[in-house]
């Protein structure tokens, strides 16, 4: 008798797997704008690429015969498939069964999501709609016991995967509980603004606790948090976040021993961008739009910002030099003069740590009054927050330069100077302990008070003490690499990329800080 | 139909045009003070001031409606 029974009940399997929580939950979905966990895993991947892991994992139910008689796969799907060519793992939960909440195979293959990515050593990608444990437990039958307490700690290959491999999230629809902790802990995380919310609790559990009446959305719909830093972005809908998720991809390499891939750039190194000359204005209280910078430098159309609805006065993300991916972060003055806020400060460390991670080259682009000052500023322990982005610059090991732009001072401008960067100055850069319009009323005092009309004092002060702040000492002291022609900026970035490329490969590998959440 | 609103809080500083006023792309339309830089709000195409929501001296806050710009 040949094994044709089990073959058959393998194929049996294998076609319900495919049949989610069933026709009725699979509509569901559907009629509220939202795609099935396999739709989505589809829509990511290249055609025909996906190769699932764990099939068929799941729990049958048996009739007294002991025939199949249902069978619910696991809520959690799990595989390898190529994005753009690459080879990445992708995962997410199933919320056509138990809302997400993970089943027993479900929670198995969950976790196995970051052990492969150790293991495999290429990108993470989560796909994320669920919730939290039950206290059902994930057998129905009451809460799980814990396991034994030689078991690894779940949360470990959590952290080990972000120090390893790129690892890219996005929000589908609801997500609470472990899938939000889960998808927070990556590199790149995106929600979709139309189907989304992200909340440690949902509406129920936080009205039994505190008595607090508010919807999903109202707790964790986009509003909330694109401008919190939960999430990096915000995405019109989930074809949106994967597109993000794939354009983030497309800067990484698939983990730290490896450089980034190099594209082929049809703009010229030694562009020279006219606009740049007169981008920043004369008078120095007028703002400008750091981001016409940042796409005047960068090669045409490469700036991929991360986290522009929160820290705004600092603004964050990839790019690419002569096809080579850089991290960059500059100064928005339009927001708060650009000073360094406890949020901006965080997004800044999370951004170093990203570059020191994949061993990206950072060129930051400054206009750094300083940090925020205030009561609220102070509420915020933005000096903690401030000082923990400056003390990470510190520790990099990636090569920096820097290009003061405008203003750079404080204790907040040592953050955008990583160790022995290559500094280059703009005629319009001004720097020094604070800036003059502060410091003026403070460290002449008397000066002012004395005079017969102290609005005038001050402001002669102020002018006296601005023309000295004047770039042409800083460059004839060699404090400053060179002072340059705006328009020479972004030749000048891709000459001092082709120095440092060389030393890249000496710094992959683990680094001896990763990114934290 | 284009609504300006406004990207921080702040002083509205300078108002440079009226309601009734036509516009051009680029145009300079109002200038927030923010933190003692001038934040300068353009007009994102050519039209109409159909509305204006602030005056000059106003504090205003993130998000707040600005004017409203005809196509």
């Amino acid at each position: 008798m040949s094994w044709k029974p089990e073959v058959d009940e393998i194929k049996q399997r294998r076609a319900l797997a495919l049949g989610q929580g069933g026709a009725e939950a699979v509509a569901k979905q559907h009629s509220q704008n939202r795609l099935t966990i396999r739709e989505r895993v589809d829509q990511l991947l290249d055609p025909g690429s996906f190769e699932e892991l764990g099939p068929v994992a799941g729990t049958p139910v048996y009739n007294e015969a002991g025939e199949l008689v249902s069978y619910d796969p696991a809520n959690f799907i799990l595989g390898f498939g190529k994005v753009n060519g690459r080879r990445v793992i992708v995962g997410g939960e199933d919320f056509t069964m138990r809302g997400g909440s993970p089943s027993p195979a479900g929670l198995r293959k969950s976790v196995y999501a970051e052990d492969l990515a150790v293991q495999y050593k290429v990108p993470l990608i989560r796909l994320h709609e669920g919730s939290g444990g039950s206290v059902g437990g994930t057998s129905g039958k009451g809460p799980n016991l814990p396991g034994p307490v030689n078991a690894p700690s779940r949360f470990r290959s959590v952290a080990q995967a972000m120090a390893t491999v790129p690892v890219a999230t996005a929000a589908m629809g609801a997500v609470a509980g472990l899938p939000a902790g889960r998808l927070v802990a990556s590199h790149f995380s995106v929600m979709s603004k139309s189907t989304a919310q992200i909340i440690t609790a949902g509406p129920a559990v936080v009205e039994r606790a505190m008595g607090e009446k508010k919807t999903k959305d109202e707790l964790g719909g986009w509003k909330v948090h694109t401008k919190n830093g939960t999430v990096d972005n915000g995405a019109d809908d989930e074809s949106a976040c994967i597109e993000e998720i794939k354009r983030f991809l497309s800067y990484m390499p698939d983990n730290v021993n490896q450089l980034a891939p190099v594209v082929e750039c049809d703009d010229p190194a030694d562009r020279c961008e006219e606009s740049l000359l007169e981008v920043v204005p004369r008078d120095r209280r007028v703002a400008f739009e750091m981001r016409k910078v940042i796409h005047a430098v960068f090669d045409h159309g490469s700036f991929f910002e991360m986290g522009k609805g929160y820290g705004r006065s600092q603004i964050t993300g990839l790019a690419r030099l002569n096809g080579q991916t850089v991290g960059v972060w500059g100064n928005d003055c339009k927001f708060l003069a650009g000073s360094m806020t406890a949020d901006g400060a965080h997004k800044a460390r999370r951004f170093m740590e990203l570059c020191e991670t994949f061993s990206f080259p950072i060129v930051t682009l400054v206009d750094e009054p300083g940090f925020m000052i205030g009561s609220q500023a102070e509420r915020e322990a933005t000096i903690r927050h401030g000082t923990s982005a400056v003390l990470t610059a510190a520790m990099t090991t990636v090569p920096w330069a820097a290009v003061m732009v405008r203003r750079s001072f404080g204790v907040a401008q040592a953050a955008h100077y990583g160790p022995e960067a290559y500094v280059l100055a703009w005629p319009s850069a001004e720097s020094g302990p604070l800036p003059v319009e502060g410091g003026v009323a403070v460290a002449f005092r008397r000066e002012i008070e004395a005079a017969p009309d102290p609005d005038a004092k001050r402001r002669e002060l102020e002018e006296m003490l601005a023309a000295k702040q004047s770039p042409f000492p800083r460059a004839e002291a060699l404090s400053v690499h060179d002072l340059i022609d705006p328009r020479e900026t972004r030749p000048e970035l891709c000459k001092w990329l082709a120095r440092v490329q060389p030393l890249l490969p000496d710094l992959l590998g683990p680094s001896a800080f990763a990114i934290r959440p | 139909m284009t609504k300006i609103e406004l990207e921080t809080g702040g002083s509205v500083w300078k108002l440079l045009v009226a309601e009734g006023d036509a516009v051009e792309e680029g145009q300079t339309l109002f200038i927030l003070e923010v933190m003692k830089m001038e934040v300068p709000y353009e007009a994102p195409h050519a039209g109409t001031v159909a509305t204006v929501h602030i005056a000059e001296g106003d504090f205003v806050g993130e998000d707040d409606l600005a004017l409203v710009i005809q196509a």
